[in-house]
């Protein structure tokens, strides 16, 4: 009985009438959703058929309260979900079922015809709706919860792959049981919690909303999607549904600042604000603690092979606007180490790769073993017995005060408005577009834009190629910038001249 | 087109570099085909409050859809 789903048996029976989750459309409490979920569970696991081994379930549904329930509801049927966008570009998900091999699908009637000429052998399709009819499946619940370990999947979550195939992050049970815990004693978060959601539910700082909700009794508003458009009107949402924490990705948190609606419109109840998925930048910082005083700020760090965050720094000193903002120390169950090039352990201030480890590390990548021992290690500091550590990609630096430094990227992955993308990704799509005969993307730092250098003999309409690859590539991942060239610049050797052409910035 | 959607469609096509795209339609969804971004939205929104004197609320954006020239028209004309 070492599922995560326990959480929840707990929960319901302090607070069965609660409201757990809620979005534009309903809200379940507590109860409510432990019904939906033992149905879906249920009714998942009736589809097993002869298929043997791990079925994850892939939830393709709106980021809603019901996405919610079937995420528990694998849970109940012993087995790992999977969740991607609801916008998910068609190719996208199929190279995604094509990594899982077999499962089950969850979809809902609006978005079930688009999984027409996809290849879904292996895979049992469902609608939400009719799994939610079938009776509440408790004792064969239980039965299956037995059988879970707390070092079996409870989510893989694919990221951007620099080859232009996404990778499947599995993460265990046990990380987020240590991961929930840990976040109750740090933030002293209870059932008087209103989380006001912003994280996709295939991004994991979701999990921070869900499995504190389930841990703790606190209710997990989802902030409808839209209103991230207009971030000036978010303090109105959050003080008319009595939101009381967040957990924000800076892109957001650095939209509300520049808006100026902080020094306009107070927000009382709001006394928690997390935030974690880029650097946030103290000159946005600094307008919210002096526009919003007297809440915590916490900054938080982690990539998506660990369960969500594996350093933290509250907040505790004033910070000049050029200043950066330290990542901290390792939560609890978790630690880092900076390594040299040369894998000994960096000297205070000196910059090398930030590895982490502890029970929260990624299981690997889903049926990539290649990909899994390359980017999990033997910790090289440890030589006398089994200690696995994740090399992040991240340079960072311990400062003299003890606490941990983000630096940047050892290669081209790169962080926009809070998503992790891999420009290998996004130059393998571009190659594949109508008239490129080769293609180059480059990050503008400056401007905060991929720029697309294509060799093309036509001249290309940037909205065309972007609805073009918006066929390949989420929309977080289009480029912002297209320059047409008869020819790439090439190197002496023949390879694209990078160089020269990020010096066109 | 009546005059509301007829400001607002001068102003998405001035202000977003539309020039005359025969693809750009009272009807078109100006996110998915894009011609609008999500900074552009906000320019809209403000463009729309300080023309016609309204207040769009964030109920007002989780409620109706607002991603055509049309839907937008339709809530302004909802607020005169």
């Amino acid at each position: 009985m070492n599922s995560a789903v326990m959480m929840l048996e707990n929960t319901v029976r302090h607070f069965p009438d609660k409201t757990a989750v809620r979005d534009e459309w309903e809200g379940l409490t507590f109860q409510a959703l432990r019904e939906r979920a033992l149905s879906i569970g249920g009714g998942l696991a009736s589809k097993r058929g002869e298929r043997r081994g791990i079925l994850p379930v892939v939830v393709y549904l709106p980021k809603s309260a019901d996405a919610v329930a079937c995420f528990v509801g694998a849970m109940y049927a012993g087995e790992p979900y999977v969740p991607v966008a609801a916008d998910i570009p068609m190719l996208r998900l199929q190279s995604i079922l094509k990594s899982l091999r077999q499962g089950h699908l969850i979809t809902c009637p609006q978005l079930a015809g688009n999984l027409e000429g996809l290849d879904l052998t292996g895979f049992t399709v469902h609608i939400s709706r009719e799994l939610r009819t079938l009776p509440p499946d408790e004792a064969g619940a239980m039965a299956r919860l037995e059988e879970v370990r707390d070092v079996d999947p409870i989510y893989i979550m694919y990221t951007s792959g620099s080859t232009g195939t996404p990778k499947g992050v599995t993460i265990p049970h046990r990380g987020i049981l240590d991961y929930a815990h840990w976040l109750e004693e740090t933030f002293h978060f209870d059932e008087k919690t209103v989380l006001g959601n912003q994280s996709a539910f295939y991004f994991d700082n979701s999990t921070l909303d869900i499995y504190t909700m389930l841990y703790t009794g606190a209710e997990m508003v989802i902030i409808p999607e839209v209103l991230f458009r207009f971030p000036a009107k978010l303090p109105e949402f959050i003080e008319e549904e009595g939101i009381n924490a967040v957990f924000w990705v800076p892109t957001v948190m650095i939209a509300v600042a520049n808006s100026g609606i902080l020094a306009q419109k107070a927000m009382p109840g709001l006394n928690k604000i997390l935030f974690c998925g880029e650097a946030m930048p103290n000159r946005q910082l600094n307008i919210w603690r002096r526009d919003h005083p007297g809440a915590l700020y916490a900054n938080l760090y982690g990539p998506t092979e660990i369960t969500d965050v594996c350093t933290y720094y509250v907040v505790d000193r004033p910070f000049e606007d050029a200043d950066p903002l330290p990542i901290g120390r390792p939560c609890r169950n978790m630690g880092t180490v900076v390594l040299t090039e040369e894998n000994t352990q960096a000297a205070v201030g000196e910059t090398g790769e930030l590895c982490v480890l502890g029970s929260g590390l990624a299981l690997g990548y889903w049926n990539a073993p290649e990909l899994t021992r390359a980017a999990f290690v033997q910790n090289p500091l440890c030589p006398d017995y089994d200690q696995r550590l994740y090399r992040t990609g991240d340079l960072a630096y311990v400062a003299p005060d003890g606490l941990l430094m983000f630096v940047g990227r050892k290669d081209s992955q790169i962080k926009l408005r809070g998503n992790r993308i891999e420009l290998g990704e996004v130059e393998a799509a571009c190659k594949t577009l109508p008239g490129v005969e080769n293609a180059c993307v480059l990050f503008d730092a400056g401007k905060e834009e991929i720029v697309l250098f294509a060799q093309t003999g036509e001249a290309l309409v940037p909205r065309k190629v972007n609805l073009e690859l918006r066929k390949r590539l989420p929309a977080y991942m289009l480029p912002g910038r297209l320059v047409c060239m008869e020819a790439l610049p090439q190197t002496p050797n023949g390879k694209i001249d990078r160089v020269k052409l990020k010096s066109t910035f | 087109m009546n005059d509301i959607e007829q400001a607002i469609y001068d102003f998405i096509r001035e202000n977003f570099n539309i020039g005359d795209d025969p693809d750009f339609t009272p009807d078109v969804h100006l996110f998915d085909s894009g011609f609008v971004d999500s900074l552009g939205a906000i320019e809209i929104v403000e463009f729309a409050e300080e023309r016609w004197r309204i207040e769009i609320t964030q109920r007002d954006l989780t409620l109706y859809p607002m991603n055509t020239v049309e839907e937008i028209a339709a809530v302004v004309a909802s607020k005169l």
